[in-house]
């Protein structure tokens, strides 16, 4: 058991290292394109609704407000999108036993979650001096919010790369399919503007739930109504779990050829 | 030891399924190396690519307890945008130790002779140059088996003394389990022989016996 733990371990390591160097190594500002990529995504999202269009938010600085919808929604949809191509993109490499697809997964998804970890703690940073009112007394609930919506991603990650596996067109249908979860998720909105009857429509969605709890995080006056770390981590432990199962089965057939 | 337990193999094919392998059982006794041996297509490289695990059956098992390389000189699992070290580095990391990588990479680099191009991109080097810096990998690292599909004769005259000889070395320790065209290769380098045809996978103890039938086969086909 320890020993295959450790195997693990150094198969997502090498991926990582693989991953990192394969797609940022060729550029002459080399890693800083990881980050400069969603940067810009994202300032230019800023300037159009902050300042352009001048969007207010209760109790929130909308900078503040994107910003932790915005990184998270990425780092989620940037994790389903690369899973639906990890498996085909790496089959040459399963030649090493060592090697398993779930191994090529984990070291994608982890690398998305390093590129967007670090955006994150820099626009923080910057808004932070920029002069906006930040907190840092619910760090804990922060970090738990990323931890459970990376599980929840991964989950959902490994669904769809053994879906992507069994049907051909699963990976032109799953991303029309996910669109419109940026638009209910309330990456761009408020479930406070949503009057109170029209809540439960939206409040049992878990990436909704995640950038609300984070918002209420870094911003403690921000209302939380009554969504609660509990309900995320129900979804995540759901979504990895079925994953994990759904991989267990196709494990084999997925290294057939 | 390696035990092949009723394993089928088909592949999707246009029109309906394949059937390479058909509820194949054999045993491969410990401690001999062994030459496959069969018409093109007749199912030697899925045969091997069955027991090393790049593949898997459609049903029944391999079973071993020895440790298995991927097939020697292969180049599939290069990324083409890293360099020689840099590929040989990622494979060092999965089956060595940490303080080991460095020791396998210098094998590598010494053993290909690759020179300057050690640290160019892989997209940028020559076949025979691919293939040299394949086998000086899987031999940098120990296998109990070694399988082998058809590289032995890389490179020019020297280079294949060279690796005739580490292949030899190797041998006091482990085995190879190998597919050629060429039957005087697989005389050398192999005690048994399977014989790999439509009618079947058949084990033999000596690669003298299966070359035989092999020919007498063929020219009873000629005939």
């Amino acid at each position: 058991m320890r020993r295959a733990w450790s195997l693990f371990c150094t198969a997502v390591h090498a991926l990582l290292l693989r991953e990192l160097k394969t797609r940022f190594g060729e550029y002459r500002l080399g890693y800083l394109w990881a980050l400069l990529e969603p940067l810009a995504h994202l300032a230019m999202l800023l300037l159009i609704f902050g300042v352009f269009m001048h969007r207010v938010m209760p109790e929130i600085s909308f900078p503040v407000f994107l910003v932790n919808g915005i990184v998270p929604y990425l780092l989620f949809s940037g994790m389903c999108n690369r899973a639906l191509h990890a498996l085909e993109a790496n089959r040459g490499l399963f030649c090493y036993r060592a090697l398993r697809p779930i191994d090529a997964l984990l070291a994608r998804s982890l690398l998305e979650l390093l590129v967007y970890a670090a955006v994150y703690l820099l626009l923080m940073t910057v808004l932070g001096l920029a002069g906006e009112a930040l907190s840092g007394d619910k760090l804990l609930l922060l970090a738990a919010c990323w931890l459970l919506l990376f599980l929840l991603s991964f989950g959902l990650a490994l669904v769809f790369m053994v879906t992507a596996h069994a049907f051909k067109a699963a990976d032109k249908l799953l991303p029309m399919l996910m669109k419109p979860l940026y638009l209910i998720s309330g990456v761009m909105f408020s479930i406070h503007v949503v009057p109170a009857e029209y809540r439960g429509l939206l409040d049992w969605n878990p990436l909704l739930q995640a950038f609300e709890l984070m918002r209420h995080a870094v911003c403690p006056s921000y209302p939380l109504y009554d969504l609660s770390l509990g309900s995320l981590a129900c979804w995540a432990l759901a979504l990895l779990c079925l994953g994990l199962a759904l991989y267990k089965g196709r494990e084999p057939a997925m290294l057939r050829s | 030891m390696i035990e092949l337990r009723n394993l089928t193999k088909t592949y999707k094919t246009p029109s309906g399924r394949h059937r390479v392998l058909d509820d194949v059982c054999l045993t491969i006794p410990s401690g001999v190396s062994v030459g496959l041996i069969g018409r093109n297509g007749a199912g030697k490289s899925t045969l091997l690519r069955l027991i090393g695990g790049m593949d898997r059956p459609d049903s029944g098992q391999v079973l071993t307890r020895h440790s298995v390389s991927w097939p020697v000189g292969l180049a599939s699992g290069f990324q083409g945008s890293m360099t020689g070290r840099e590929n040989v580095k990622f494979v060092a990391r999965l089956y060595c130790e940490p303080w080991q990588v460095r020791q396998k990479i210098d094998f590598v680099a010494d053993f290909a002779e690759l020179g300057a191009y050690f640290d160019m991109p892989i997209k940028t080097y020559s076949s025979g140059m691919r293939s040299r810096l394949g086998f000086g990998l899987s031999m940098a690292f120990d296998f109990d088996y070694y399988l082998v599909d058809e590289v032995t004769a890389v490179g020019d005259a020297r280079f294949k003394r060279k690796s005739a000889e580490l292949i030899r070395q190797k041998r006091q320790h482990s085995q190879f389990l190998m597919v050629s065209h060429s039957l005087g290769e697989i005389k050398k380098f192999c005690d048994a022989g399977l014989l790999v045809g439509s009618d079947g996978v058949r084990y033999f103890d000596h690669v003298d016996q299966a070359i035989r039938i092999f020919e007498e086969q063929q020219h009873a086909y000629l005939a």
